[in-house]
Parts: structure tokens; C-alpha cells; sequence
């Protein structure tokens, strides 16, 4: 058990954090589990086929903090989850957890990765992982029972995990992901929602407090009230260099629509223009987003540079095609 | 006298106009989405970013699944701008095609799934409480917007391949159009 090699853990589907690379020393060569009251996490066994590390059972038995490599949790997002990135100690969450908890502060990118199977982990020199990994997962059992003396009792690690402790885990799973579920989705209201309707709603006060609306609409709704102007809007939206300068978090789309939305509201727009309306103030949709959205896709520098003209003269080219489409398919909408 | 008196609550009514907005739409809008946020971010951690991998490489072989089938599933799945990263199966050349469609789709089909692009909500939102306030149900629009927009992001997707030889042609370059094969 004297040779150690790091590993790459990486997060996994709904994780949060690393990539984390985990090197063993001699002194640091043990991996704690403290999951499902006891049983082995399914990453376990190919955390010590890669790296040699030695298991410890945290809820068995107890290890100094200065050996620890590595720990591995179930944590839904409570204590746990940061008391070991608190401690500067590598930390894996089998359940895709982000920031969270009394410690949410602690847990960050480079100590902390959430949400890991055996798929998310690899050795680091960047050799492909075992494609078997059937195979080598036995094999790291057996090395585990050479490696159980150095372990008090690991029991609970060496049964098969009985039914009720698998009902508990997938129980466990399945609240921590709508948990987390939740904390997301509260966390998008805060951080885009909330301050989005903060920003428009003062806006739309000033602007209809002020009398500028009923001015602004007098302009907008020849425009929005009729296919013909609708047609206009979605070409102008869409003029190649101008259609970049509109796009930025599509603002100036969404001011638009609720103000069109507004006169809709008062009756001035008929209700089946809203469908060709929605295209019409959008056909300028992520311009100004191309060369990152292209970057995302590991586009190369050409396709880059090729790629943002090409859009932009796409959209151009379609855009008015699709608010008549939209036009065509808004007939028998709302219709009295 | 009378004049600043008559400034002054003038200058607080258009904020209490606009907290007024704000509370309509916190107490109206909000809780729907919120709710809906957390199912669908639940069915997407459990279902996994590395089933959408799969459908995502076997998706680039005709334009129907490049253009239609595979942005939609990742909008739904990954939503904005993560849907995007998806392009990366495809070649080169047909990068932008793929950007062209899937970031409308980011767009169309929020009406019904308003997690697909929840910070830029407004442009559907906007117009939908239109709708509302005319007492009248929103679903219909939702469900044309998004099948609509199903048709009109695969032309999109597909006539972007036509610009984009055109631009190839104006730049004197050729983007490749197979799939390199790399990790």
C-alpha cells in the first residue's frame, strides 16, 4: 500500500465545485466515508483502486484529521456538508449539493465538489479510467480487507447494503435533490427575478406616473397593433450590428414586451397580435451573445468569426419570416 | 408652496405606481414559477447531464434532430446558456446553425417552462399579463409560442447554414464538416 497516485474528482449531473485533484502522501493516506449511517458510497471502491488510500468508516471509528486525503459525505446541505471544507480537508458530496448550510461560506470550488459518482473520477495524470469498471471494483474490495486492519471495525463496509438501508439512501437521494431543487430555484428569484421586476416595475412606475407611457404607446401601437408594423418592428430588430446592440439580457425586449403587453391590457393591441408581437420584439435574440454561446460549444477561432456574421445575417434573413409565420399561426387565437 | 407640495407627491407617486407593479407581480408571478423551478430542476438533476450527452451525439445526423429535436431537449434540460454548450457534438460548420436555433428555442419555449431562461422571463411575461389582464387564460399563447417557435427555430437553424456560406465565402475560409474526433 505503499504507492499512492492522485485522482481527478470532478462534479457530477447537478453538482457543484471542483474539479478537485486529490494526492495522497504517507502521511496523508486515508479516505473517511460518513454516508448512509454506515455503507459504502458507490465512488468508494474506485477512489481506492486509483489512488491506494486507506478507508476509514467515520461512523464506525474516528482517524486524525492530519491523515486524512479525502472525505467522502451524503450530506443534503446541512452541517456536514461544510465542516470539512471549514477544515481545509478535500471534500466529496455523493448528492448534488451547492453552497449551503451554516457553513455555506467554507464550502468552495477548490476544496469542495458535489454530486460524484465513480464516473466523475479519473486519475489525474489524465490516463483514461478503467473501462471495466466492473472488474476493478472487485478488485478494490479485495484490497480493502488487507486494508481493514489498519481500520477498527468497518463492519457495516464490508456487508452488503441491506434493503433498508438502500430505501434509506434513495429516500436520502431523493429529498436532497429537491431540496437542492428548491434552493436553486428560490436562489434564481432572488438573483434574476426579483431584481429584474424590481428594475422594470420602477421603470414602468416613472414611465406611466409621468405621461411618457401614453406618449411611448401613441409611437408603439401603430407599430404593435398591426401585422404590417409588427413585420417592420421584428426587421429593425434584426438589422445585422443593430441586433448586437439590442440583445444585452434582452432588456430593451423586455421593456418592450411588457409595454406592448400593456396596451394590450388596455385593449389598444387585439390580443391575438400578442403571438407574432412575441416574435416580432425578439428577432434580434442573442446576438450579442455569439461569440460566447459559440465558445460554450468549443467552437474554434474561425467558426467564431464566421459564425457571428452568419448569425447575425440568419437572423436578419428570418426574422421577418417568423413573425408572418407567427401572424399565420395566431388566427382562432383569442378569438371572440 | 402648493408647488413643491404638489412636486413632491407627484415625484412619490411614481414610485408607489411602480411598487404597486411590483407587488402585483411578486404575489402574482413568483409563486407559480418558483414552484415550477423546483420540479424542473429536480427532474433534471435526476435524470443527468450525461443522458443529454448521449441524445446529443446521436442527434447530429440530420437537420430535423440538429434543429428541432436536440436544441429543444436541451433548453428544457439545461436551459440558458448551458443549452448552448450542446454544439459541441456537432462539426464546425454546423456550430452556428445549432447556435442559431438553440438560442431561440431558449426563448419560445418558456412560456410553458419558465426555468429555460428564467432572467429573461419579461419578454413572454410582458406581453402574457397583457393577456391576463383581459381576463383571459395565457395557456393558449404559451402553446402556440412554443410550437410556432418549434417550426420557425428550425428554419432559422437550417437557413443558417446558407449564411454561413455565404460568410465562408466572403472570408475565403472553409469551416470543417465533420465531427473532429477528440476527447
Amino acid at each position: 500500500m505503499a504507492e499512492y497516485r492522485s485522482i481527478k474528482v470532478e462534479k457530477g449531473s447537478g453538482g457543484f465545485g471542483g474539479p478537485l485533484i486529490i494526492t495522497p502522501t504517507e502521511k496523508r493516506n486515508k479516505v473517511m466515508f460518513i454516508t448512509g449511517g454506515g455503507a459504502e458510497p458507490e465512488c468508494l471502491a474506485k477512489i481506492i483502486e486509483l489512488t491506494g488510500l486507506i478507508p476509514v468508516n467515520g461512523f464506525q471509528t474516528n482517524c486524525p484529521e492530519d491523515e486524512l486525503a479525502l472525505v467522502i459525505i451524503d450530506c443534503g446541505g446541512t452541517l456536514r456538508c461544510g465542516i470539512y471544507p471549514k477544515k481545509r480537508i478535500p471534500t466529496i458530496n455523493t448528492n448534488p449539493v451547492g453552497k449551503s448550510g451554516p457553513m455555506a461560506q467554507f464550502i468552495t470550488e477548490d476544496i469542495y465538489v458535489s454530486g460524484v459518482t465513480s464516473a466523475q473520477i479519473s486519475p489525474a495524470d489524465g490516463s483514461e479510467a478503467p473501462a471495466a469498471a466492473a472488474a476493478p471494483a472487485e478488485e478494490a474490495k479485495s484490497v480493502k480487507f488487507t486494508a481493514d486492519k489498519k481500520v477498527s471495525e468497518t463492519l457495516a463496509a464490508q456487508q452488503n447494503k441491506s434493503i433498508v438501508t438502500k430505501i434509506g439512501l434513495a429516500a436520502g437521494k431523493f429529498v436532497a435533490t429537491f431540496n437542492q431543487a428548491a434552493r436553486d430555484a428560490v436562489q434564481t428569484c432572488i438573483t434574476t427575478l426579483l431584481p429584474f421586476m424590481a428594475f422594470v416595475s420602477m421603470l414602468i412606475g416613472i414611465i406611466n406616473g409621468s405621461g411618457f407611457g401614453d406618449a411611448f404607446a401613441s409611437l408603439l401601437t401603430p407599430l404593435a397593433g398591426n401585422i404590417v408594423g409588427l413585420v417592420i418592428l421584428g426587421i429593425i430588430c434584426s438589422i445585422p450590428g443593430l441586433s448586437a446592440l439590442l440583445g444585452p439580457g434582452a432588456v430593451i425586449a423586455q421593456i418592450v414586451g411588457t409595454l406592448v403587453g400593456a396596451e394590450i391590457g388596455k385593449g389598444n393591441i387585439a390580443p391575438q397580435l400578442a403571438l407574432p408581437a412575441l416574435f416580432a420584439i425578439n428577432t434580434q435574440g442573442a446576438c450579442d451573445f455569439i461569440p460566447v454561446g459559440l465558445g460554450l460549444a468549443e467552437a474554434e477561432t474561425e467558426t467564431v468569426e464566421v459564425g457571428v456574421v452568419s448569425v447575425m445575417y440568419s437572423r436578419f434573413l428570418t426574422g421577418w419570416l417568423r413573425v408572418l409565420i407567427a401572424y399565420a399561426a395566431s388566427f382562432g387565437l383569442y378569438a371572440a | 408652496m402648493d408647488f413643491i407640495v404638489n412636486l413632491a407627491s407627484g415625484f412619490m407617486g411614481l414610485f408607489t405606481l411602480g411598487g404597486e407593479q411590483f407587488m402585483s407581480w411578486v404575489t402574482g408571478i413568483i409563486p407559480t414559477i418558483l414552484m415550477l423551478l423546483v420540479l424542473m430542476n429536480a427532474i433534471i438533476a435526476l435524470a443527468g447531464q450525461e443522458r443529454v450527452n448521449t441524445l446529443a451525439t446521436i442527434c447530429t445526423g440530420n437537420p430535423i434532430l440538429r434543429y428541432a429535436v436536440l436544441p429543444f431537449v436541451s433548453a428544457f434540460m439545461l436551459g440558458n446558456p448551458m443549452a448552448l454548450s450542446m454544439g459541441k457534438f456537432m462539426p464546425e460548420f454546423y456550430k452556428p446553425c445549432y447556435y442559431a436555433s438553440a438560442t431561440y428555442h431558449c426563448h419560445t419555449n418558456s412560456g410553458i417552462f419558465p426555468h429555460i431562461n428564467a432572467s429573461e422571463i419579461f419578454i413572454y411575461l410582458g406581453i402574457a399579463n397583457g393577456i391576463t389582464q383581459l381576463g383571459l387564460d395565457t395557456t393558449p399563447l404559451a402553446i402556440r409560442y412554443l410550437l410556432v417557435g418549434l417550426v420557425c427555430n428550425f428554419i432559422s437553424g437550417w437557413s443558417t447554414e446558407f449564411t454561413t456560406k455565404l460568410v465562408e465565402k466572403q472570408q475565403g475560409v472553409r469551416l470543417s464538416r465533420e465531427l473532429k474526433a477528440k476527447a
